[in-house]
């Protein structure tokens, strides 16, 4: 008999797993240039979550954990403080995610930019349409 | 507290090239000049390069490597930089070259409609490559890979009117996301194996699972695996290795050809750095991945590295345009390299590790002046004829007899001729491969510079030595020709120096990628780490 949380783990990391999959071929295979941007961002959150999921400790069995925010330490007590390494997520996941989806949003607005004039030069976003060099 | 000149300098660098990209914009404003953006990035180049010079003085005068903790935090809690000799080396070399790409631009600057942007994203490339090679942590060598990513596809798409540069800037583009994107997930991976991020302390942590508890290389072992080829990815994908090489060929007849000169001659370093970086740094012969994973994976880049190298130098013959021809010969040279870094497999004697990546080093200099040299002395001919067709071209050198006269020169050292530095870094290359007992490798390398020559003489043949069919038009070249004459010189000294070019680079190659080098590395970190913690 599995628990909530094992059910919802396993959902999540099945989602994570197929939101690869479909974001490398929409990456690679989709013609269209805003769809191949929508994937790549999937791709982006997908990877997000999986650092988030690394971070994520049940460090004991049965207590959650909570955010790595320590709000008792003008109490000076030591205890407290195993408690809460005991318990928090890592934290520098987090920080890591957080730098990743601004580079993220960066990259995506530098694309559309470019997906923008790919439109007005050839009236398509088809990377069919587009193909004029060699490779 | 006394303040440590070298470790400080080491940290402003990057930051302080951002600072100069950013109040580019205001600055033109105020000035508005046309001339005021390159030159501002011109002292901005000038002042990286004196830097690095700096910090590779430093480094190689006392042998001890610089680390710098950003905002006092020490080096596994911060992000930290850490230069040893071998990223010193390509970094002044890359500073300097920038310098040289800053004054082509400024005489290339009539082609630039808006020339604030192209000189922010300029020195952000220089941010982004000096970033890349002084980092000391794989989670800012994502950020700043992301940084000279978008710097590269914004200067590729630099003519945003023209469909085919908006072209090549998406296929550069979207691919590079997504494979840098992937070198994310490998990190997360690696820090959920380690613990770590930071490069020395991956580095100990790997060789102490070696050498302490080798029960758990068996589960870390195809962890840690995935993990490198997730990064590998990324690192094959900017320096243009097959199959990766897709974007070069497309990306450079539409950059500017100052970027050209940049992206073929000191972006596709900063891939093979960071391929050295991991594969003998931190996954070195000792470490979770050694000894079969890491065979495989370095047999894998030997294979990529010769395709390459024999794919570029036939394509290089089928090329009608001279900067396409140009991009092959990077493919190609690539190869080349990524064949010299594959050396370090088990069994092969630690004297022939070091040479032969004191080879890569040394190729990575003949190639890299050579070919910036060879894209600036061809934007000049292109400039004079309009067009980058090789029958259009015909004839266009007679008219600069200095810049022919360059041009020739970096040719012959790619082909790997006599004086010149080229033929003494594939000499250096072969010899390695001698040393190591790698017969088929060493051929390899024969061959495939052989087949190189067929292309190499077509585009020499048609710029400069044939029969000119229409009139071309004379330009200005505002002394351009000679500092053109004097990268031809350098890369004549780069041969003449050769005795003391290659001992230096194998000093470079023992004391940061094998043995003792590596240990150097991992003890520099510990004694960061020490440092700021009892202060």
């Amino acid at each position: 008999m599995i628990t909530l949380s094992e059910y919802f783990m396993t959902i999540l990391i099945t989602c994570m797993i197929v939101n690869l999959g479909l974001a490398l071929y929409g990456v690679f295979f989709k013609p269209n240039l805003i769809k191949k941007i929508i994937a790549l961002t999937i791709l982006g959150d997908t990877a997000n979550t999986f650092a988030l999921i690394i971070g994520y400790r049940m460090w004991v069995a049965g207590v959650p954990s909570r955010p790595p925010v320590f709000t008792e330490w003008r109490s000076n007590n030591p205890l407290l403080l195993f408690v809460f390494t005991k318990t928090a997520v890592d934290p520098l996941p987090q920080a890591l995610v957080l730098t990743a989806i601004v580079i993220g949003l960066a990259v995506t607005l530098f694309l559309v930019f470019l997906t923008l004039q790919a439109w007005k030069i050839y009236r398509s976003v088809d990377m069919r349409d587009i193909r004029r060099l060699k490779g | 507290m006394a303040w440590n000149i070298p470790e400080l300098v080491t940290g402003a660098v990057v930051p302080l090239l951002a600072v100069f990209a950013f109040t580019l914009p205001l600055l033109a404003k105020i000035f508005g000049e046309k001339k005021f953006p390159g030159i501002w990035s011109l002292i901005a180049s000038v002042v990286a390069a004196v830097m690095s010079t700096y910090i590779f003085t430093v480094v190689w005068s006392t042998g001890k490597d610089i680390v710098y903790g950003f905002g006092g935090w020490p080096p596994p809690i911060g992000i930290s930089y850490e230069v040893d000799p071998f990223n010193a080396v390509i970094a002044v070399f890359t500073a300097w070259i920038m310098v040289l790409i800053t004054i082509y631009s400024l005489w290339y600057n009539r082609h630039f409609d808006e020339p604030e942007w192209y000189y922010i994203l300029l020195i952000g490339l220089e941010a982004g490559m000096l970033g890349c090679l002084y980092t000391g942590d794989a989670f800012n060598l994502f950020v700043m890979i992301e940084v000279l990513g978008i710097s590269a596809y914004a200067l590729v798409a630099y003519h945003k009117n023209r469909g085919e540069a908006i072209e090549a800037a998406i296929k550069y583009g979207i691919i590079g996301a997504t494979a840098t994107t992937l070198y994310f997930i490998g990190l997360v991976i690696i820090y959920g194996v380690y613990g770590t991020l930071n490069m020395g302390q991956l580095s100990l942590l790997s060789a102490e699972i070696y050498y302490r508890r080798p029960d758990l290389i068996a589960s870390i072992g195809v962890a840690t695996l995935l993990a490198v080829s997730l990064a590998l990815w990324v690192f094959t994908y900017k320096s243009a290795l097959f199959p990766n090489h897709f974007w070069l060929p497309d990306a450079h007849p539409e950059a500017p050809t100052p970027v050209s000169a940049a992206l073929s001659g000191l972006v596709v370093n900063i891939g093979v750095y960071a391929v050295a970086r991991f594969m003998y740094t931190i996954f070195g012969p000792a470490s979770t991945i050694a000894p079969y994973y890491r065979d495989a994976v370095l047999t894998a880049l030997f294979i990529m590295g010769f395709a390459g190298a024999f794919i570029g130098a036939i394509m290089m013959m089928a090329q009608k345009d001279l900067k396409r021809l140009l991009a092959y010969s990077t493919v190609s040279h690539t190869g080349l390299l990524y064949m010299a870094l594959a050396i370090g497999m088990s069994g092969v004697p630690q004297a022939a590790v070091a040479l032969g990546l004191a080879a890569m080093t040394y190729h990575v200099l003949t190639h890299g002046l050579g070919k910036a040299l060879l894209f600036m002395s061809s934007g000049v001919f292109i400039d004079s004829a309009g067009t980058r067709d090789l029958d259009g071209l015909a004839g266009v050198g007679r008219k600069y007899p200095l810049v022919s006269a360059s041009f020739i020169i970096g040719f012959l050292s790619l082909m790997g001729l006599l004086p010149l530095g080229g033929f003494f870094s594939k000499l250096m290359l072969y010899q390695a491969f001698m040393d190591a007992g790698m017969l088929i490798p060493a051929l390899a390398v024969i061959v495939v510079s052989a087949i190189s020559v067929l292309g190499y003489a077509k585009a020499m043949y048609s710029v400069v030595f044939a029969t000119p069919i229409k009139e071309h038009r004379e330009i200005k070249l505002h002394g351009i020709h000679y500092m053109l004459a004097l990268m031809a010189v350098g890369l004549i000294l780069l041969g003449v120096l050769y005795p003391w070019i290659s001992q230096g680079l194998v000093h470079v190659a023992n004391s940061s990628l094998i043995g003792s080098g590596v240990r150097e590395y991992q003890e520099a970190f510990v004694r960061a780490f020490h440092a700021l913690l009892g202060r």
